[in-house]
């Protein structure tokens, strides 16, 4: 654990050396040099962005354009960033408004839309990829089509359950445990209190596991095994 | 048993566990029941395994390459972000064509007086035939529709205001009679011009 919080200590001082660089670039109006050094900052976080974004919209086209979005608007207000608050909490928080603005603008335009037969549309559930030939996984040594279906419905299965989270819920979820984040963290980025992101985490995770059916209660077995001594006796 | 250990001794549940797990504290019942750890164990692993399998989804829909198409694609918008706007002059097409080549020009230039010009004579002419024909058709009986337009042009005299009586009195004397028995009775009448002589 202290590894890793150095790792991120690392990281965010990385982060600040950077966004202190590009600033001053973009002050002097050597955008080449800015754009160079901000390419820096892109790479760090590109992945972790795609994996919010990609939570968030369950698109992988939306979620490009949403991180492209969001880096791009981080650039042009770089000069307003205020130093204190690390560049990663900035920039979610940026990252997270697009994504919200995004699927309000999809839910509006959805409403004017005929649902098609076959498509189940973005949002709730389609989790889906794009299927590939199942030749071409096979010859590459890739999961056997059993192995990828379950993969797949697993993966469906997972996105409908999180398509059903509250909307804070799912945003604390993904940051604290898809993205390893801690309470002060999450808080941080959300704007949401250390214990109101607790009482949020606890309640995503008991409705998914109620949604995705690994609960088993303990009086529920308790009378199963009552059940099963009558019978036998 | 007390109620109370009784009630110590009952199993967790599944929203106790997560309580337990987010929290990141352990319970007392943990260290008592094994049932319950095991079963605790099976949640962490549950929750873990959840949150390994959406990492897993978000990483196979965006790979090194997609993610190397992005960050292109990022480096691209920057660019044009930091590239002054460019104003565009409009409408610049239609004289770019022409502008290039002198010749070209003089030859658009005369074709257009030239269709100008004749668009102009050809509508004169148009409407000067509509009008004759029309005129034709007012003044024509029906029966000389079929007459050519010299023969129209004769029947057609205009009515002069100036037109005296003695005048056509000469008119009539110059023409004689048109039926051969009156001719007797004409030499006997005097002649209008003997009259305007003698005046």
């Amino acid at each position: 654990m202290s590894g890793t919080s150095a790792a991120s200590a690392a990281v965010r001082e990385a982060d600040a050396t950077a966004a202190s660089a590009v600033k001053a670039f973009q002050a002097a109006g050597r955008h080449a040099e800015a754009r160079e050094r901000y390419a820096e900052l892109v790479s760090r976080h590109q992945r972790r962005a795609s994996r919010i974004a990609y939570h968030y919209l369950r698109d992988a086209a939306d979620t490009d354009e949403a991180v492209q979005d969001a880096f791009v608007k981080a650039y042009a207000h770089l000069p307003s960033f205020r130093e204190e608050l690390p560049f990663e909490v900035w920039f979610t928080r940026i990252l997270i408004n697009g994504c919200l603005d995004r699927i309000k603008a999809r839910t509006r335009r959805e409403r004017w839309l005929v649902p098609m037969g076959g498509r189940g549309g973005h949002g709730a559930g389609d989790g889906a990829q794009p299927q590939s030939d199942p030749s071409e996984r096979m010859a590459s040594g890739g999961p056997s089509p059993e192995d990828a279906l379950l993969t797949r419905e697993r993966r469906r299965e997972i996105a409908t359950a999180l398509a059903k989270l509250p909307e804070r819920q799912r945003a604390v979820f993904v940051l604290s445990h898809v993205e390893g984040c801690t309470s002060r963290e999450v808080s941080a980025l959300t704007g949401l209190n250390e214990s109101t992101v607790r009482v949020h985490l606890f309640r995503a995770i008991r409705k998914l596991r109620t949604l995705l059916g690994g609960e088993a209660a303990p009086a529920a077995e308790e009378q199963r095994a009552k059940g099963k001594r009558r019978v036998t006796s | 048993m007390s109620l109370l250990e009784r009630f110590g001794r009952r199993h967790l549940h599944d929203r106790q566990f997560a309580r337990i797990w987010t929290t990141g504290g352990g319970h007392p019942h943990l260290e008592q029941c094994a049932a319950c750890r095991v079963r605790f164990d099976d949640f962490d692993r549950w929750a873990v395994e959840l949150g390994e399998q959406m990492r897993d989804e978000a990483d196979a829909a965006f790979t090194p390459d997609r993610l190397a198409v992005q960050q292109a694609h990022i480096a691209h918008r920057l660019e044009t972000l930091d590239r002054p706007t460019r104003v565009i002059a409009f409408p610049k097409a239609a004289r770019a064509v022409i502008s290039g080549h002198s010749h070209v020009r003089r030859w658009v230039t005369v074709a257009a007086a030239a269709s100008l010009i004749a668009g102009f004579g050809l509508g004169q002419v148009v409407d000067l035939k509509r009008t004759l024909d029309r005129d034709g058709s007012a003044a024509a009986p029906r029966h000389f529709t079929t007459a050519t337009t010299a023969q129209r042009a004769n029947a057609i005299r205009p009515v002069s205001t100036s037109y005296n009586d003695e005048e056509f009195l000469m008119d009539a004397e110059a023409i004689g009679p048109r039926v051969k028995e009156l001719r007797a009775l004409d030499d006997l009448t005097p002649r209008a011009r003997d009259l305007i002589a003698r005046k």
